[in-house]
């Protein structure tokens, strides 16, 4: 876990915070505790955390299963700037080409013993999936978004947020074995939960709701609960409790956030509330429109600091999602539609097209002159490359944002001998600020970046 | 050994382990009489610490507060193992969300609970005489009911205090004492059970369950909810760590309407109709399906369940070959029988329609298909590892797993997956699969019968391990006859009712409940109390001795 001192950029001046605003307005107004919306407050805000150069940085994954087909994924061309040509299914990103980087030819090096889910395992993780038995599998290790959450999760409301479009029962978000982390797919309860009453946005600072500070003692109380309750509980349940224990320091954690002043940040709006659920219709999911009410709140959530981490996942490994006008679910699509797929690459195109409407959202949201995608890395990535082979070489790799600096961007990177995917998630890793000395186990085990994708 | 299969996971990756070895025979000959479980040698596992599931969480909320309590749903999903919640329970985790979500479930329910109307059915005294003695007689009476233990002193103290410093904050007692309750639901020890168990002092070798846990253990058994007083009461006096006591208590609990949705969660979970709520086909192809056929589907076959086992105490091979079912209007214009004069299900017999039992109906039919087409390899693989607790490996990863298209010469899905068939690569595994699931193509993807695919003839004839049939009908009467159906149910009730996916060295205390299963007629109520009576539900294993060791589970192989 990081230090939960490090690097405390975002709250800068006015953020230490909320505490040294409500002091100052203390002061200039007799020593009255009022506290008051000051527009011009914000404004200087984001000047000041442009002139430090300290706005933090954030990581999304935006996640989708059933893979691709490289034969149509992969760029022409290599290098930066116009060396090299979007592809097929990558067309949807022309207007953000000079924002993202595609890396080609990399590969997982885990076994790929249960299609799908052992790619997802090596991908996310870097590790081999852990079969328990034929129909049971899990991960072995933190997923990239948690070992990220763990070291710059630790200063917003929520330490992640997990983002899904429909139920199912696959969870990417992982914090370790059987430890999930399951998405919010329902655009009402995601607003709820980010923008619902508890949520103030910036200037609308007001009197401290007492409950708050009696919820904590509840929890206080339940955490003591916790520790009584271990005793004598085998190793991996302890485990377990220790997960709902830290949950509970998380909640109080949370609580205490929404004591304080809200982070002061121009660009923060308290959203509309969605319209609808936005349900199946005839058996068919409603994407596009779900998936841009659900990114929008995702990037609302960092706009507003809410979390500086998280995941989006479009399907599941292996559902049969029936995705743009195709006639059949998308996994069985990769196997069964005969060449040349026109239904997979028009799927797989779609979910481009989300993915692009994210990286746009994030780069239209304002932060001191620069976009919020400037302080961020996006990474794009799917559980096989080839659906129909269940192929883990040439494995999907598409990053957006810079990270504050420390990524390159409008960059082909064409690996020249199958290098290790894992080497592109440490860069991820350490890109946000992690101080990640390795990635992965067994074959995923990585010391070393990938350099060609850093700054 | 009743399993006539063994595929060795780990060594089934390329194509070899889908090879069937010989069937065996069972063990025990008709004139035999079967061991009694209860005293067959068994070696218990350290207890699993489950998580309530939903459905119990949402269960005990009511039976607790009374079912005008409106709690918020699914705080948490439940995980699966071996595809049983109770048995996924034991190794899912709470995510800060989820904590999250039942902190707040917590308040919504305590705010109902205390509220005005409300107040005066839980507390012990007037409200307005809400002291601090007054929330600790609040405390140690409802939190008795609610960690299904008495609690402390110290605990009692604790939490009392929490709600009497609230009353100060907010100048409201019973205002206050909303947190004392809302700290007793967010707990360990209600959302999780710690069944961990105590020497056995008859027998200082063994440890068993204590009464308290056992109570839990039957009350979440039976009713799938956390225990009623009676219970407490019971375990208090020490009644249900006896062989007598038990059984009492159980027949008491089987025979209240409760057990029927409580032992129901048995079969739901087996056969996992859970899957039914988000049954999606394409209407286009299925101009049958409609929002209601999911939940109407998973009625039809818990009614079957319930005529069999609840109203008949029949032979339970019935699940699988009686030519009755139960159907809505929705379902007998699917199925094309007479409908049911009136709203709601009513019972239909299927004689000549070529659709017997669980297998032609449209749980089993719609969710082992596509949503726009069959799956002869998902129907055969539901057969071989449901009902008959046989392995069928997931496919090789590295293999083009595409059928062709339909087209002139190959019309009907046994002439497309042919490849599957002749593929060495593909054959091992979809032999068990696919000879299985072509019997019933004469259903299609929602389970509407057919005799013809793309205008082509359908030919549902095979062979089951080399014994032909000519249909599904005769199919089906070959699955019912397959001592691996009885092995397969004992199994699910094992398992589901433990918690745990059986140990190598605890199969035969499985074999000895399907041979007894076997010996009375396949009655499910028997199978149901051997089990109780059973070492596998009284005793707890020890953790002197170390965690369990991965890999001492097996999976099902």
């Amino acid at each position: 876990m990081g230090d939960p001192m490090r690097g405390v950029k975002l709250d800068g001046i006015l953020a230490r915070g909320p505490l040294s605003r409500r002091g100052f307005l203390r002061g200039m107004l007799g020593g009255a505790a009022v506290s008051i919306a000051l527009p011009w407050l914000e404004t200087l805000a984001g000047k000041r955390a442009l002139a430090q150069g300290s706005f933090p940085t954030r990581f999304g994954l935006f996640w989708w299963g059933n893979g691709m087909r490289p034969d149509a994924w992969t760029p022409t061309g290599e290098g930066a700037g116009d060396a090299w040509q979007l592809s097929e299914l990558l067309q949807p990103l022309a207007p953000v080409k000079d924002r993202i980087t595609v890396v080609s030819g990399t590969a997982l090096k885990v076994p790929n013993d249960i299609p799908h889910h052992s790619g997802t395992a090596g991908s996310l993780t870097g590790m081999p999936l852990w079969v328990k038995s034929h129909e049971d599998q899990t991960m072995n290790g933190p997923t990239i978004d948690q070992r990220i959450a763990a070291d710059i999760g630790g200063e917003t409301r929520f330490r992640s947020l997990e983002v899904g479009l429909y139920p199912n029962r696959h969870t990417i978000s992982y914090n370790g074995p059987d430890n999930k982390n399951p998405p919010e797919v329902s655009p009402a309860a995601l607003f709820e939960r980010l923008f619902g009453p508890e949520f103030r946005a910036p200037g609308e600072a007001t009197e401290v709701d007492p409950k708050l500070a009696l919820r904590r003692s509840v929890l206080d109380a339940v955490a003591a609960d916790i520790g009584r309750f271990q005793r004598g509980l085998s190793a991996a349940d302890r485990v377990r409790l220790d997960q709902h224990l830290t949950g509970v320091r998380e909640l109080e954690r949370r609580i205490a956030r929404l004591e304080a002043d809200p982070p002061d940040l121009a660009a923060c709006l308290r959203p509309e509330a969605p319209v609808s659920e936005y349900d199946y219709i005839e058996g068919k999911p409603q994407i596009p429109a779900k998936s841009r009410v659900m990114a929008d709140l995702a990037v609302m959530a960092l706009a507003c600091d809410q979390t500086r981490v998280f995941s989006f996942q479009v399907n599941s490994p292996i559902q049969n999602l029936q995705i743009a006008g195709s006639d059949q679910g998308f996994h069985n699509l990769t196997h069964d539609e005969p060449e040349p797929q026109v239904q997979v690459k028009r799927i797989v195109t779609s979910i481009m097209e989300e993915y692009t409407y994210m990286i746009q959202r994030l780069d239209a949201v304002d932060e001191g002159g620069e976009s919020l995608l400037d302080h961020m890395a996006l990474l794009a990535t799917s559980d096989i490359s080839f659906g129909r082979t269940h192929s883990l070489d040439e494995f999907p790799i598409v990053i957006a944002g810079t990270a504050n600096g420390r990524l390159r961007a409008g960059l082909h990177y064409r690996s020249p001998f199958a290098e290790n995917t894992s080497m592109v998630m440490l860069s991820l890793i350490r890109a946000c600020g992690v101080n990640a000395g390795s990635w992965g186990a067994e074959g995923g085990y990585v010391e070393d970046g990938l350099g060609a994708i850093e700054a | 050994m009743s399993r006539p299969l063994f595929c060795a996971l780990l060594a089934c990756g390329a194509l070899l382990g889908c090879e069937a070895e010989p069937t065996e025979t069972p063990p025990t000959t008709p004139d035999e009489a079967p061991a009694d479980p209860a005293t067959v040698e068994f070696e218990a596992r350290p207890p699993p610490v489950p998580r309530l599931t939903a459905a119990q969480y949402a269960n005990s909320i009511a039976a607790l507060f009374g079912d005008d309590i409106v709690v918020p749903p699914e705080p948490e999903p439940d995980a699966r193992e071996g595809g049983l919640l109770a048995v996924g329970a034991g190794v899912s985790t709470l995510s800060p969300r989820g904590v999250e979500n039942f902190e707040r479930a917590a308040y919504a329910v305590a705010g109902q609970v205390l509220d005005a109307e409300r107040r005066d059915r839980v507390l012990p005294c007037p409200a307005a005489e809400l002291d601090r003695s007054c929330m600790e007689a609040f405390t140690a009476e409802w939190g008795r009911r609610i960690w299904r233990r008495p609690l402390t002193a110290d605990e009692i103290t604790r939490l009392a205090e929490v709600g009497e410093r609230a009353g100060e904050t907010l100048g409201d007692a019973v205002a206050g004492l909303e947190y004392t309750l809302a700290g007793l639901l967010q707990s360990p020890n209600f959302l999780f059970r710690r069944e961990l168990g105590e020497p056995d002092p008859a027998d200082a070798g063994r440890r068993r369950f204590t009464d308290y846990e056992m109570a839990a253990r039957l009350s979440f058994l039976l009713w799938n909810v956390t225990p009623d007083d009676a219970l407490l009461d019971a375990a208090e006096a020490g009644e249900l760590t006896t062989a007598e006591g038990l059984r009492a208590h159980a027949e008491r609990m089987y025979a209240d309407p409760r057990s029927r949705d409580g032992v129901m969660r048995i079969f739901i979970e087996w056969l996992g109709l859970d899957d039914l709520d988000e049954l999606r086909k394409d209407t286009a192809v299925f101009v049958a399906m409609s929002p209601e056929v999911g939940s109407a589907a998973r009625t039809e076959t818990l009614s079957l369940i319930d005529d069999l086992v609840f109203a008949r105490d029949a032979d339970f091979r019935g699940f699988l070959t009686e030519r009755r079912t139960f159907v809505d209007r929705k379902l007998a214009a699917l199925y094309g029988v007479r409908a049911p004069a009136r709203d709601g299900f009513a019972p239909v017999d299927l004689t000549g329609s070529g659709r017997r039992g669980f297998l032609g109906q449209v749980s089993f039919l719609a969710l082992n298909s596509h949503p726009t087409s069959t799956s002869a390899t998902l129907r055969g693989k539901f057969v071989r590892e449901k009902l008959l607790c046989q392995v069928v490996p997931p496919p090789p990863s590295d293999v083009d797993t595409s059928i062709p298209e339909p087209s002139g010469t190959t019309r009907t899905l046994r002439e497309r997956v042919a490849e599957h068939l002749t593929n060495p690569a593909c054959a091992g595994c979809h032999e068990l699969t696919d000879k299985v699931g072509l019997a019933f193509e004469t259903f299609d993807g929602l389970g509407v019968a057919r005799t013809l695919d793309h205008g082509a003839v359908i030919d549902p004839s095979g062979d089951l391990d080399g014994v032909p049939f000519s249909d599904a009908d005769q199919l089906v009467e070959l699955i019912a006859g397959d001592p691996g159906f009885g092995f397969c149910v004992a199994r699910h009730v094992f398992r589901y009712g433990t918690g745990t996916l059986d140990a190598r060295d605890q199969e035969a205390l499985v074999q000895t409940l399907a041979d007894r299963f076997a010996a009375d007629g396949h009655r499910f109520e028997g199978l149901l109390f051997d089990f109780i009576a059973s070492p596998a539900f009284r005793e707890a294993g020890r953790f002197e001795a170390g965690d369990v060791e991965a890999g001492d589970v097996q999976g099902g192989e």
